[in-house]
């Protein structure tokens, strides 16, 4: 892992793919490895809420219900297929 | 019936220990809390072989590290000789990422034995797993089991049995040699004397201290004496922390699967079009080409409203002769034509846009190609303090800024959408690309291509320095690693889920930017209404300030274009055409937007009545002012500030005059 996080000192993106053959393992490998770094709090994943909360009127009246943020911020629908990413928390 | 035992269920979530603990107490359990917490206690009980079994169904977690409520109670519980056995379940179909349980339980002293829950799926992966070589491993019993297969189940009652009888125990000589590789493990281990902490080793106890566990650390400092601490303390400071402690687990794991697993090899292979889009050379080529097609693909169904707008635009001619013809007053009609019809054109011609771009690049976002996008430009765009999703908005800021605005919206984190989009509002768009080429054309003759140029050059300056202004306030400057993305399958588009979303996008979109371009279309307006024809306001107000505009090489004329051009850029060369031949500024202006032309001599008329300087300093106040009232309904739409709205319209506004004035004595200087 410390191998990992070396790699990605470089400010490159790289995909699972990418990492695995960079460090000659496998994908599974890699998951585990985020999983772990993600639960240690090193990484973190990136959420995809399209809105900054506290700039939106809108939104901070939805803050602390059950309802997502206002339709202008979050597209019902959208933002599905974008994959996921980390990054790491410095 | 004998005296019972008790059995906790240790297991990662989704590893099953749900499915089996229902499936050994059915009816007879209870659900309650853990004293003192808001964390969930199950807890039922069974009879096998004359023997009562009390099972406790601990809570799931990732680990045994004190990240949460349920990890401490988990350990806690297990540590405190509550259970007389521990059943570790792991997900056999990923043994190599679920068996990290395992490794972080190690060291806890409590017998168990180790169930490789779901086998029935691994098999199905043609996954062959040896259990008697885990089991010759791990010292402690190990079997295949499904939780959902009633016939698993005599296996496990015999295994638990056994387990409960002989207090099984794992072998933990591997993984403290891997430890033993840490720096700074040794140290830490010697000063933890064993049974310091009852139920803990002092393998895990120093292992929890490199993780820097606050809850170990703070019983350690109570059970060891002060100096003892101290020097743990100090020990922990020079060695590996966490990171390196999770390396020894799953290189420990990797030593228990070795030759026990045998698995289909995978190899590490991208799609074809994966392989264009990360290419190192071709890949940026490939998905500029890809973001153009998008943008032009977006005008095809962007086209039916851009019609509404222009078939709004043409009802102005028959409802002002009716108006006129019923006698209302000239005031009211000019308002009813020139605001409120010219404004719906707008917003109808914005919404054609708006579907268009939102459909597309929604449709690029469904099928997976976003993600890629995104992948291939976060390094350049890292660099801006933006992502690589970025990229998108500024290649559609070329054709039009609003569609860049409105493009932004695919970024999720707010304040680089916004340093995207003040970014975005750098990149001249078609209409001033329709009227750079033109102006200087007429002023420079060949050397327009070097104007042409300057622009781009100043345009990516611009940027940069924008970046620089906004960025330290909008994105926090962090120390910058390569983000790691999962790129998601390609897949067909949910076409239902598309449309609901692109049309809720469009009505939002309408809602939101009619009243910002009513307004700003009404105050730009009422200030170059003049009844007389030529003493508005604006007018006024240009030809009072003449002396400090012409410092940025501009006379009144030309600053009202300018004004003009933040309306919108197609309006400005109409205005200049009828100032210079002597028209009203409110009916020029009017009508340049409404689509008239320039008049037929002004190649003359500017060359007789501009200088080159003048012309030069125009060009980049027009190009790099405000893009227009629909970019800045977008700004809006997409910000949800009208705070960063007006920051943004105020810093190009003096931007703008700022690069005039550099032009203009540039110009000067050579002309």
């Amino acid at each position: 892992m410390e191998e990992l996080l070396e790699l990605l000192k470089d400010g490159h993106a790289r995909s699972l793919e990418m990492l695995a053959t960079e460090l000659g393992t496998d994908v599974d490998d890699i998951r585990r490895k985020l999983e772990y770094l993600e639960a240690i709090k090193v990484i973190r994943k990136i959420s995809i809420t399209p809105c900054g909360a506290e700039h939106c009127s809108e939104c901070v009246s939805h803050a602390h219900s059950d309802t997502a943020p206002c339709k202008g911020c979050l597209p019902e629908g959208g933002f599905k297929n974008m994959g996921d990413m980390w990054e790491v928390v410095t | 019936m004998s005296s019972c035992a008790t059995i906790a269920l240790l297991g990662q979530p989704n590893s099953g220990k749900s499915t089996l603990f229902n499936a050994l107490t059915g009816m007879r359990q209870h659900v309650g809390n853990w004293p003192g917490k808001t964390v969930e206690k199950k807890e039922g009980s069974f009879v096998h072989g004359g023997k009562e079994y009390k099972v406790a169904d601990l809570p799931g977690s990732y680990s045994l590290s004190a990240n949460s409520d349920e990890e401490v109670i988990t350990r806690d519980f297990i540590a405190s000789g509550a259970a007389d056995v521990v059943c570790i379940l792991a997900d056999s179909s990923q043994l190599q990422r679920s068996l990290f349980m395992l490794a972080d339980y190690a060291g806890i002293d409590a017998p168990c034995f180790l169930l490789l829950n779901m086998s029935d799926v691994a098999a199905d992966q043609g996954k062959i797993i040896d259990a008697k070589e885990i089991e010759k491993k791990l010292g402690i019993p190990v079997i295949p089991f499904s939780a959902t297969d009633v016939k698993s189940y005599d296996i496990f009652y015999n295994t638990l049995e056994k387990a409960v009888e002989n207090g099984t125990k794992l072998d933990l000589s591997k993984l403290s040699k891997q430890y033993e590789s840490i720096q700074g493990y040794r140290e830490v281990f010697n000063l933890i004397p064993e049974g310091v902490l009852p139920g803990y080793s002092s393998m895990w106890l120093a292992v929890k201290v490199l993780e820097d566990d606050k809850v170990v650390c703070a019983k350690l400092k109570n059970a060891v004496d002060a100096d003892t601490y101290k020097k743990i303390e100090e020990a922990k400071k020079n060695a590996k922390g966490a990171v390196a402690t999770g390396g020894c687990k799953f290189a420990w794991i990797d030593e228990v699967l070795d030759d026990a697993v045998k698995a289909k090899k995978t190899s590490v292979s991208l799609s074809k079009l994966d392989r264009i889009y990360t290419h190192k050379v071709w890949g940026k080529t490939a998905v500029i080409l890809t973001v153009l097609l998008g943008l032009i693909a977006s005008f095809i169904p962007a086209l039916p409203l851009m019609g509404v707008g222009s078939a709004v635009l043409a009802l102005k001619a028959p409802i002002t002769s009716a108006l006129y013809s019923i006698g209302c007053p000239e005031f009211i009609i000019l308002i009813i034509g020139d605001v409120v019809i010219q404004s719906f054109s707008y917003i109808f011609k914005m919404l054609g846009f708006v579907f268009g771009v939102t459909l597309v690049f929604g449709l690029l976002e469904e099928v997976g190609v976003m993600a890629r996008i995104s992948y291939v430009f976060d390094n350049t765009m890292g660099k801006l303090g933006l992502q690589g999703k970025s990229v998108m908005p500024f290649l559609v800021s070329f054709g039009c800024t609003m569609g860049g605005a409105a493009g932004a919206r695919v970024i999720d984190n707010w304040g680089q959408k916004v340093l995207t989009i003040a970014l975005a509002w750098a990149v001249p768009c078609g209409a001033a690309w329709a009227t750079i080429p033109m102006l200087s054309s007429i002023f420079f003759g060949p050397g327009a291509v070097g104007v042409v140029a300057a622009i781009l050059l100043t345009m990516l300056a611009h940027m940069w320095i924008t970046a620089k202004v906004f960025g330290a306030r909008l994105v926090k400057k962090e120390d910058r690693f390569g983000m790691i993305m999962e790129l998601p399958p390609y897949h067909k588009p949910k076409w239902g889920a598309l449309f609901r979303y692109v049309m809720g996008r469009t009505k939002e979109t309408f809602f939101r930017v009619t009243k910002v371009i009513l307004l700003v279309c009404g105050i730009f307006w009422l200030l170059s209404y003049s009844p007389n024809g030529n003493d508005g306001v604006l007018v006024k107000i240009g030809l009072a300030i003449e002396p400090v505009t012409k410092v940025f090489g501009m006379p009144w004329q030309l600053f009202l274009s300018y004004v003009a051009s933040a309306v919108g850029k197609e309006g400005a060369i109409g205005v200049i055409s009828a100032l210079y031949n002597g028209g009203a500024f409110g009916t020029a202006f009017t009508e340049a937007m409404n689509g008239a032309g320039a008049a037929t001599n002004l190649n003359e008329i500017l060359l007789s009545n501009v200088t080159k300087p003048e012309a030069l300093a125009f060009i980049f106040a027009m190009t790099f002012n405000m893009p227009c009232v629909v970019a800045l309904a977008a700004t809006y739409q997409e910000t949800h500030s009208a705070k960063w709205t007006a920051k943004i319209v105020a810093y190009y506004t003096v931007v703008s005059l700022i690069l005039a004035f550099i032009a203009y004595h540039i110009g000067m200087l050579i002309w």
